[in-house]
């Protein structure tokens, strides 16, 4: 594999991410604990078999560890939000609700206090 | 018009949560405007205030107010949502926030992708080390910051390095301490797990400031995923450059290579540490030399803690004057916590230094979950302290925390609250002290197990009067004899909650009682035949039929078989079961 120089980083960087939507599921010992990976799986599968435009990506920690399994929404013309103890349920209610109705699930938002 | 949300969340403490009530009222005064297509009410789950009264939050970007009436509603509608304009008297103003540095990264990057980290302007600090800073100004950068070492006892970053740089020798070594092993504490895995790159990228840079070839990752065994991670970040660095002969084009050479622990405690102390990397017995041997002078294979070697090389490539990249500009005098940046216990959101929190224990526990983290009282809060696991109530105001820094008889450690923050009992907590740490002291130096060996067998006593009710006079003793020829910092602050816990309890250590001696229903020695339990309905309950559900009679005469506790496990006082509906 080509080793990287310091223009090589410079290019990557410079190379904006398409902007694009995504979905973000906490997967540290914390979210896989409280059953973070069968929400992933059920995302992505869900995704795919409806085939909507949103990537389902994997993440770390956000330090929420008492809501996991975390998930955070980020799609066009909605605000990011962050839904806590998701279950294969809710996942169901995220996809319908939020990614094709365009609207925000009750109940299940945790927003949390800090500097942007 | 651009759609716009209102997260609502009744913060109350006492009675029952009304979000749903104000959230319908709300929806039905915009409903009843010109807004009611352009705007969604949506109940929150949390919404990041505590005890705040009614929280309305106005996303995407828009002000949050606090203890909102039923009667400000009007105003919110017509002002707020239809005007735009933000009701100043109703903006949260003075919460304390949690600032993310150390942990800018996790949950936000994908942990496995070095594109993303490399995005997220990873591996900048580097670059700018190799290409526009030497080693000295690399220092000069981390005296500036007056960054300190996160792993607990916050000795200078910059002078760490600047001593090993300073010893002659052509063979270094750097060593990330990702032994994290204090009950409660876990912001070592979780930065790991979330942002592996930001610590190797620390390493690096820490390892051509000193001057070293070489870097060790001590990661304990326990944390497979955070070994997982760390050595695919290690992979990648490799492949592209980042690690190995010629980094990124620059003369410098450094290789890395992990190394687990097998779960010793004492593993975390430094000399204890590199004894286990060098393949012998992990115990720690008296200083000096440090490990700056002699550490790895007698050579020099800083070693530093994974929140300490996390910090390393922010300080690089926006320069040590703007992380001097956070904290307070003595203690700059930021700090990670590990906040559970009582508390109700438990989980990571970053906060600037000199932010008070009462704002993270109460601001931040919720509060105590069972809304009760809170007693105190324990910081730096078995080395550290309990910290009373009333001392709660106190702006943690280093400095604060050593004179309230605790220590700022590694983040690990428990709260506790009512129910705890101040000789069950020392006896607690003392027993993890008893297991995890190597046994090398006598006055950790013995000391250990004598105070754990005082307390036991205590707690079991045979408590004598010079005990604590006693616990004194031990505890300061501990501190005074003990070869390395596990022995020399293992009484800490004791000695703390002497300090601030020790009228509940006396009522435990004299009156034998235990005010938190902890010690169940001290304990007795008997039915309340007044309050007693006769429903059976304790009867069936008690374990060891400690309990006799049946619906006609009523029921009664056999002392003699008692064992005083509680079952009985859980399982009564009628509060009939007295626990003295």
């Amino acid at each position: 594999m080509k080793k990287w120089n310091k223009s090589d980083l410079e290019k990557i960087r410079a190379s904006q991410e398409p902007d694009r939507d995504w979905i973000r599921v906490g997967m540290s010992t914390c979210g896989i604990a409280a059953g973070a990976e069968a929400v992933f799986e059920y995302l992505r599968e869900e995704v795919a078999r409806r085939g909507l435009p949103i990537e389902v990506k994997k993440c770390g920690c956000l330090g929420m560890c008492y809501a996991e399994p975390l998930v955070e929404v980020r799609a066009a013309g909605l605000p990011r939000v962050i839904y806590g103890q998701v279950n294969r349920e809710l996942a169901r209610l995220i996809v319908e609700s939020h990614l094709v109705e365009k609207k925000l699930v009750s109940d299940h938002i945790y927003s949390f206090n800090r500097e942007e | 018009m651009d759609k716009k949300y209102i997260l609502v969340k009744d913060t109350r403490r006492a009675g029952a949560d009304q979000t749903e009530h104000f959230a319908g009222l709300l929806a039905a005064k915009i409903q009843a405007g010109p807004a009611a297509d352009s705007v969604q009410v949506v109940r929150a789950a949390d919404i990041g205030f505590y005890d705040q009264g009614l929280v309305l939050k106005f996303l995407p970007a828009g002000p949050v107010y606090l203890n909102v009436s039923e009667a400000d509603l009007d105003r919110v509608v017509s002002e707020t949502v239809l005007g735009g304009r933000v009701l100043e008297d109703l903006a949260a103003a003075g919460t304390a926030r949690q600032l993310r540095v150390v942990l800018r990264n996790c949950g936000v990057i994908n942990p496995e992708s070095l594109e993303e980290y490399i995005r997220r302007d990873g591996y900048r600090a580097l670059s700018r080390a190799l290409f526009e800073y030497t080693p000295e100004k690399v220092i000069e950068e981390f005296k500036k910051s007056g960054l300190r070492g996160r792993g607990g006892a916050g000795y200078p970053t910059w002078l760490k390095w600047h001593l090993t740089r300073s010893v002659p020798g052509d063979e270094k070594y750097v060593i990330c301490n990702a032994d994290e092993g204090d009950p409660g504490a876990y912001m070592d895995r979780s930065i790991l797990e979330g942002d592996p790159h930001s610590v190797l990228e620390g390493m690096i840079i820490a390892g051509y400031a000193i001057g070293a070839g070489r870097g060790y990752f001590y990661i304990r065994a326990e944390y497979p995923l955070a070994i997982e991670r760390i050595g695919k970040a290690i992979g990648q660095a490799r492949e592209r450059g980042l690690l190995g002969a010629g980094i990124l084009g620059s003369n410098f050479n450094f290789e890395v290579d992990i190394r687990l622990g097998a779960g010793a405690f004492v593993c975390g102390e430094e000399t204890a540490l590199i004894a286990s990397i060098e393949g012998k017995r992990g115990t720690p041997r008296p200083r000096p030399p440090y490990p700056s002078v002699s550490g790895l294979w007698g050579k020099p070697t800083s070693i530093n803690n994974v929140e300490t090389f996390a910090n390393v490539p922010v300080v690089m990249t926006r320069g040590g004057d703007w992380f001097a500009g956070i904290g307070t005098e003595k203690s700059r940046g930021t700090k990670v916590f590990a906040v559970t216990g009582k508390v109700r959101n438990s989980g990571l929190v970053e906060v600037p230094m000199g932010v008070t224990l009462r704002q993270i526990v109460f601001d931040i983290g919720g509060g105590v979950r069972s809304g009760k009282k809170i007693k105190a809060v324990q910081t730096g696991g078995p080395s550290g302290g309990v910290i009373p109530e009333s001392r709660l105001d106190t702006p943690v820094d280093y400095e604060n925390l050593q004179k309230l008889g605790s220590i700022m450690g590694s983040g690990g923050m428990i709260v506790m609250d009512e129910d705890d009992c101040m000789v069950d907590i020392a006896k607690f740490y003392l027993g993890f002290c008893v297991e995890e002291s190597c046994g090398k130096c006598a006055p950790c060996r013995i000391g250990t197990y004598q105070l754990l067998k005082i307390l036991e006593r205590i707690s079991e009710g045979e408590g004598r009067s010079e005990d604590l006079d006693q616990m004194r003793l031990i505890a300061q020829a501990m501190q005074k004899a003990s070869l390395c910092g596990l022995g020399q602050t293992a009484s800490n816990p004791v000695l703390s909650t002497l300090n601030y309890f020790e009228n509940e250590y006396r009522e435990h001696i004299q009156a034998k009682r235990c005010r938190s229903f902890k010690c169940r020695d001290l304990l007795t339990y008997s039915i309340i035949q007044s309050k007693c309905k006769r429903c059976r309950q304790c009867f069936l559900n008690c374990p060891v039929q400690a309990i006799s009679g049946d619906r006609e005469v009523g029921f009664y506790i056999q002392l003699d078989k008692c064992t005083k496990c509680g079952k009985c006082f859980e399982v009564c509906k009628f509060n009939a079961i007295a626990r003295e």
